[in-house]
């Protein structure tokens, strides 16, 4: 539906003489090239931006002029583009919505109660739509600031910015020298108690400032300042100031200094701090300053500087790129695109009012919905693990605000909306393809699905070669390689053995001797030395079988390795110390550590499982799970799975051996069905668990019970 | 004294009724969940019409109760009667919801006047119709049922309390018909009666708005009221018009109207439903002639004329409008360089060749308007009545004459406009009679608030209704037609060919006239004796040609002897868009238990079937008919009625919406009309 030319409705406001009240100013701003007039409402606080058409008729508004004679004048100094009637009449309604404007006819008290009622009402529903965001004002600060504001003056001048630059430039060069204390054990510092407490006190301190940043900068060049209050952020309470004044201000550059104003007091504050926490001896006072770094610093920069939020980053984004109301604006784009190119609707009115807005109009569009979602949930997950009750509620409106209410608005567009009148069909079609093609594409659509996770090469106890006895390395006949029963994998010698064998067989001959003298004469001295005789006897056979020992065999056929085994030669062994492996295929596992998320998956789901050693990820060997059922523990096989090494798995810090975790492990067992390739025991080897296939669709569903399960415990 | 202590000494309390200055009610405001609200309500309300006609016997002991009282006065006894009766009526309708007990005896002693002056007594199927018609409800009668004087009933009961009564009609003749026919029962009972014409004076209509009961059409009613509207919206708040009332500062001399209190209208959908599409505008020469001038006229024609549809612009199905394309703007903006004056505007260049566009293509001569003594008048889409006084607005009416080779005429500007929808809902209270409700029950309630109540006939209905027969041509139809009416005219039977457009008479009576059959037309050039041709069409072997709206609400009178022979023949040369206007047109035949019957000749290249919005329906019903499926095809053509139906019902909730919107759009500009 073209706006046409002419309104049949002119008649009604073409003899209206209007007036501008005494309260509203009009300011002239430039935004890529373009004049735009804002017309500031002191009342109320609020601006309204028209176009420069509208600002003559506005500006003509004197109460004497009839609106028609205001039209004809606009249409001819318009003469390219001239407001339609439609366009004034909305103009007019607009005005007269807000209360800008006084008509020579007597105001209609009825209808005036019903817009008051119905404003009170549309505040109402605004605090309600958005719950983690509440706003109640406190007092009006605009006195005081008025009283102190010489205070401040010295610092909004370019020698005010060089001192903030130098000390922010030092603040960031002292906290890069001491990176590596500032950054260590961070979690274990920030999240004890008694930081807490510090944390509670500097937030609210450094906020109170941020925002007096913002109250001053508006001030310094002649804004009004009416508003201080607190904000129920996410149910923490942080104040907040109404500098919308500076939206009047001409100048580019000085609306990006009031709405940078707070981001800019918080880094300096954050620079001092670091100061102070680099020279001062450590105690509370360094924690506490600590603490305003960290908020000053780093919260103030991924929060407040982010322009996908709606705090001060976005703001000075709008100005820097002058492209005012970014936010509404970059949606309706988005709409508008959807609109005329998807539905084909012909005369959508585009919101793109200048050059170059389009890329950051649709790009502004895109991340900032994604990021909203993805901050939804973040935010009410984190409330449900807290107040579960409260939590999910309050998370249950928000992400009915983020996806109930946009996917009904476009319900109701779809349906009802007149535009598609003619295109419905088209429309519904469209969506309910592009709909069931994404529920395909995630529902029905089979993609592989595996899960891998590392694991180390593990062994029985009997595939481990122990020396038999204790002896120096003399040979080592098998390095690695094939071995049958009995074949002779390493010698080892003792010297102390053979000389004592020796010293035996010569006392052994000796006291033969002596028995054969004495025999015939004393037969209590014979038995004595037969006695000796079978003492050195068994001594003997003892030594022959160490000595036997000394010589390490296969006991079985299989596959021996001896690690290390160049540096051997000479090295002594003590009996029941490992000197290498002698593998049966039966023998090899793998330890595989797996998160108890895809624990269940793995257990219930594994169809092939492939082996694939850290040392050559080409060659994949297939394997198979064992039948044990898995342990769940808090412990690693080897410290070689943990993220020190590698791995997944967090250390718990204050373990000494290495190995416990954090969260809890499943340990799986798996076989390889072919020879493995090991080089020594212990490898890392990925291993990944083959689940078939299923749809993208069913596996979300799966890590949002998950998620759930994990996060409250249900 | 309390009012407890009143009670107990039998005396009922008086309620004065709270003085208003131009009753009329306040415009609702609706939020969008009121509205929904009220289309779920609507779904409901619409199926419990036998519950609620049910409720409504109990008028009928109730009120011959009071016959044998009645029947024994005498005729000055009576008068006494209905002097009597005013104070208890006036008690009983302070609330606006009269009860059983209080209306009964108002009943019976109109009952029994009317039988004495006109010499007819109502019956009991009347009295429930009148009932309805009280308690605020539309009250559907079948044709023949007689509704002017069912509508005695409740117009008596009502002014008797002191309410000013509109009876409202949809043409000059009926209003007056209805009055001088009913003149002697209101003077009975001491009530005065006026009609409203058209070509009334100011002073003439203040007077006549001042009686007791009036009868006018709803354009004439709608217009006054505008008119006086623009006076009222000056002065705001109910309050301050009384205050002024008593400061001497009274407008009350520039009114004509005493305010909206009480209407009953007569066919009521047509009235509320199919004339509610378009909004009532009251338009004068424009003071100064700045502005538009003839040269961008006929700059803009010439331009639109090398325009070619699909390339240039199109029309979009359905919808009565252009739409520029891309091609005819770059055209449009070449020609604006070369052009002068406002032509060089592009807004103003492209509105006024779309207005040129419209012109040439969707208003044909001797459909949307008519040349008479060199003047374009335009055609009523549904009376087929000639509108001397209207014009359209924005440079339509101008580029129309243009391309009629005419000289333009200055234009007009809207001074005053209102919608029927906002006019009839600032009745205090609103009541309606049609024979053709219940396909509207859903919008009737919806917008109005008004329920129907289904009014059993007084005798069963004996009309028989021939099968459908469908041709594939038109022309093959209209030798059907012309054959089957011939066969007819030989059996001295009465016909009443009822035609879309007054263009498709003008076709129909050509062929007749190639047959040598004798027959009369009724089109807009006739409007003067409609009522008489109409009112002979039961004669025995007259054939009758019309438009559905012709005549409306005059009866078919048949001859003796007629009757026996199987009474007045209608026949549908075509679907109407929507199916009530079929109803109304068999709604012909068959009044008051008499016999009729009614045939429908159909062919696929029917208007209806036109268009690229019918292409699906007409392609499978072209399917269909092909296999011999006549049926099937039969329905395919119901099926398209009903979307066409659905279209204009979304152009009548457009309005209604757009009207709401205004409220709050037109805020600065005080009240609306």
């Amino acid at each position: 539906m073209g706006e046409s030319f002419l309104s049949a409705d002119w008649y009604r406001v073409a003899p209206l003489k209007c007036r501008l009240r005494a309260h509203v100013e009009i300011h002239r701003q430039r935004f890529r090239g373009q004049t735009w007039h804002l017309v500031q409402d002191h009342h109320t606080g609020k601006f309204h931006r028209i176009t420069p058409a509208a600002n003559l008729i506005v500006c003509l508004m004197d109460g004497r002029r009839t609106l028609q004679e205001l039209w004809e004048e606009a249409c001819e100094r318009f003469e390219d583009e001239p407001p339609t009637q439609s366009e004034v009449i909305k103009l007019l309604s607009q005005l007269h919505a807000a209360d800008l404007i006084a008509g020579d006819i007597p105001p209609d008290m009825g209808e005036m109660g019903r817009r008051h009622s119905k404003q009170e009402r549309q505040a109402m529903l605004a605090r309600l739509r958005n719950p983690l965001a509440l706003r109640f004002s406190v007092f009006d600060p605009d006195a005081f600031l008025n009283a102190t504001v010489w205070l401040v003056r010295p610092f909004f001048t370019v020698w005010g910015l060089l001192a903030w630059l130098g000390l922010v430039g030092t603040g960031a060069a002292f906290a890069a020298i001491h990176w590596a204390e500032l950054t260590d054990n961070l979690a274990d510092r920030v999240l004890t108690a008694e930081n807490g407490l510090l944390i509670a006190l500097a937030y609210p301190l450094v906020k109170a400032i941020h925002e007096l940043g913002h109250a001053y900068a508006a001030k310094i060049w002649g804004g009004e300042v009416h508003e201080i209050g607190i904000m129920f952020l996410v149910l923490i309470p942080v104040p907040y100031v109404d500098a919308s004044t500076s939206s009047a201000f001409p100048e580019k550059r000085r609306r990006i200094v009031v709405g940078a104003a707070g981001i800019m007091v918080e880094l300096a504050l954050a620079a001092g701090a670091t100061l102070v926490w680099v020279h001062a001896e450590s105690g509370i006072l360094t924690a506490f300053m600590f603490n305003v770094m960290l908020i000053g610093g780093v919260s103030t920069l991924f929060f407040n500087g982010n322009p996908l939020l709606r705090f001060d980053g976005y703001f000075v984004l709008c100005d820097l790129i002058e492209i005012p109301n970014l936010g509404t604006r970059s949606n309706k784009y988005f709409w508008y695109l959807v609109q005329t190119y998807a539905l084909g609707v012909p005369e959508v009115e585009s919101p793109v009012s200048a050059q170059g807005e389009r890329g950051w109009l649709l790009f502004y569009a895109v991340t900032s919905f994604f990021y909203r979602i993805f901050i939804s949930i973040a935010i009410s997950l984190f409330i449900a693990t807290k107040f579960f009750v409260i939590g999910v509620i309050l998370a249950i409106w928000a992400i009915s605000n983020v996806f109930l209410l946009p996917v009904a608005k476009g319900l109701k567009f779809m349906f009802v909306s007149p535009k598609l009148r003619g295109r419905r069909t088209r429309a519904t079609v469209l969506a309910a393809t592009s709909l069931g093609c994404m529920a395909l594409a995630l529902f029905a659509l089979p993609v592989p699905y595996a899960t891998v996770a590392h694991g180390v090469v593990w062994l029985e106890d009997r595939a481990i070669l122990r020396a038999r006895a204790e002896g120096f390395v003399a040979e080592v006949v098998t390095e690695r390689g094939e071995v049958i029963t009995g074949e002779t994998i390493l010698r080892l010698e003792d010297p102390v053995l053979a000389s004592e064998t020796e010293i035996t067989l010569a006392r052994l001959d000796e006291l033969r001797l002596r028995l054969a003298s004495v025999l015939l004469i004393d037969l209590v001295q014979a038995n004595l030395l037969r006695e000796q005789i079978r003492h050195f006897e068994g001594k003997l056979e003892l030594a022959t079988a160490r000595s036997e020992a000394l010589t390490l065999k296969a006991g079985r056929p299989g596959w021996v390795l001896v690690p290390g085994a160049s540096d051997m030669i000479g090295r002594m062994f003590r009996e029941g110390e490992v000197v290498g492996y002698l593998l049966d295929q039966a023998d090899l596992r793998l330890r595989v550590a797996v998160d108890q998320d895809q624990a269940e998956l793995v257990r219930g789901r594994t169809g092939g499982v492939e082996v694939l050693l850290q040392r050559d990820l080409t060659h994949p060997v297939m394997a198979h799970l064992s039948r044990n059922v898995p342990e769940s523990r808090a412990q690693l096989p080897s410290p070689a799975l943990s993220t020190s090494a590698g791995g997944e798995f967090a250390l718990d810090p204050t373990d000494t051996e290495g190995r416990r975790t954090l969260q809890r492990v499943f340990q799986f067992e798996v076989i390889p069905d072919e020879p493995l390739p090991v080089s020594y025991i212990g490898e890392r080897a990925l291993v990944r668990f083959d689940h078939g296939h299923e749809p993208l669709g069913f596996r979300f569903l799966r890590s949002l019970r998950q998620l759930f399960l994990r996060q409250f415990d249900v | 004294m309390s009012k407890a202590a009143l009670h107990s000494q039998g005396i009922p309390r008086l309620q004065l009724p709270r003085p208003r200055f131009y009753a009329e009610r306040q415009d609702q405001q609706e939020s969008k969940y009121d509205q929904m609200g009220r289309r779920v309500a609507a779904s409901v309300v619409t199926r419990m019409v036998p519950l609620r006609s049910a409720r409504l016997r109990a008028i009928v002991p109730a009120t011959k109760k009071y016959a044998q009282e009645m029947r024994a006065a005498s005729d000055a006894e009576l008068q006494q009667i209905a002097v009597d009766q005013r104070r208890a009526l006036r008690v009983a309708m302070t609330s606006g919801e009269p009860g059983v007990a209080a209306i009964a005896p108002a009943f019976a002693l109109v009952r029994e006047a009317a039988e004495r002056t006109l010499g007819f007594r109502h019956h009991d199927v009347q009295l429930l119709g009148a009932w309805a018609m009280m308690k605020g409800m539309v009250a559907e009668m079948n044709t023949g049922e007689g509704k002017t004087l069912c509508a005695t009933l409740a117009a008596s009961a009502a002014a008797l309390s002191g309410w000013p009564v509109h009876v409202i009609t949809v043409n000059d003749y009926l209003a007056k018909y209805g009055a001088e026919a009913m003149t002697p029962l209101y003077r009975f009972l001491g009530l005065s009666v006026g009609v409203v014409q058209a070509g009334q004076d100011f002073e003439t209509r203040r007077q006549i708005y001042a009686r007791d009961v009036v009868y006018c059409t709803n354009k004439e009613l709608a217009f006054d009221y505008l008119r006086d509207r623009m006076e009222v919206r000056n002065r705001l708040g109910n309050l301050r018009r009384k205050v002024e009332c008593l400061t001497g500062e009274a407008m009350r001399p520039n009114l004509r109207l005493r305010g909206l209190h009480f209407a009953i209208v007569d066919e009521a959908d047509s009235v509320l439903i199919d004339e509610a599409r378009t909004p009532l505008i009251i338009s004068g020469q424009i003071s100064s002639d700045g502005g538009v001038d003839t040269a961008l006229f006929e700059t803009a024609m010439e331009a639109a004329r090398d325009l070619k549809e699909g390339r240039h612009f199109r029309i979009p199905k359905d919808e009565k409008r252009i739409e520029l394309l891309d091609p005819g703007t770059d055209l449009l903006d070449d020609l604006g360089d070369e052009g002068t004056g406002a032509f060089r505007v592009r807004v103003i260049r492209e509105h006024t060749v779309k207005q040129a566009l419209s012109a040439l293509h969707l208003f044909h001569r001797g459909e949307e308007y008519i040349l008479r003594d060199d003047e374009v008048q335009i055609v009523d889409e549904y009376t087929g009545r000639v509108m001397a006084d209207r014009s359209w607005s924005e440079g339509l009416h101008q580029m129309v004459e243009l391309k009629e080779g005419l000289e333009p005429t200055p234009p007009r500007e809207t001074q005053s406009r209102i919608t029927y929808q906002r006019f009839f809902r600032r009745y205090v209270k609103l009541a309606g009679m049609t024979g053709t409700a219940s396909d509207a029950a859903w919008e009737l309630w919806s917008v109005y608030r008004l329920a129907i109540a289904r009014i059993p006939t007084h005798r069963p209905d004996i009309r028989t209704f021939g099968r459908d027969r469908l041709y594939a041509s038109e022309a093959a139809k209209w030798t059907a037609i012309t054959e089957r009416v011939a066969e007819l005219h030989r059996q001295s039977k009465p016909v009443l060919l009822g035609t879309r457009s007054v263009a498709a008479s003008e076709e129909a009576s050509h062929l007749l006239e190639q047959l040598g059959i004798p027959h009369q037309v009724l089109s807009a050039s006739q409007d003067s004796n409609e009522a008489a041709i109409i009112g002979r069409a039961g004669e025995a072997g007259r054939v009758t040609v019309a438009t559905n709206m012709a005549g409306r609400g005059v009866d078919i009178q048949l001859d003796t002897g007629i009757n026996e022979r199987g009474g007045l023949h209608v026949i549908l040369s075509e679907r109407h868009d929507s199916r009530r206007i079929d109803r109304q047109l068999e709604g012909r035949c068959g009044r008051q238990g008499e016999r009729g019957r009614v045939e429908a000749f159909l062919s696929l290249e029917d208007e209806l079937m036109r268009g690229q919005a019918a292409a699906l329906p007409r392609r499978l019903a072209t399917v269909f008919f092909a296999f011999g499926l006549r049926r099937a095809a039969v329905r395919c053509m119901r099926f398209r009625q009903k979307q066409v139906e659905g279209t204009h019902g979304r152009m009548r909730r457009d309005l209604l919406d757009s009207d709401r919107n205004l409220g709050q759009l037109l805020a600065v500009s005080g009240e609306l009309e």
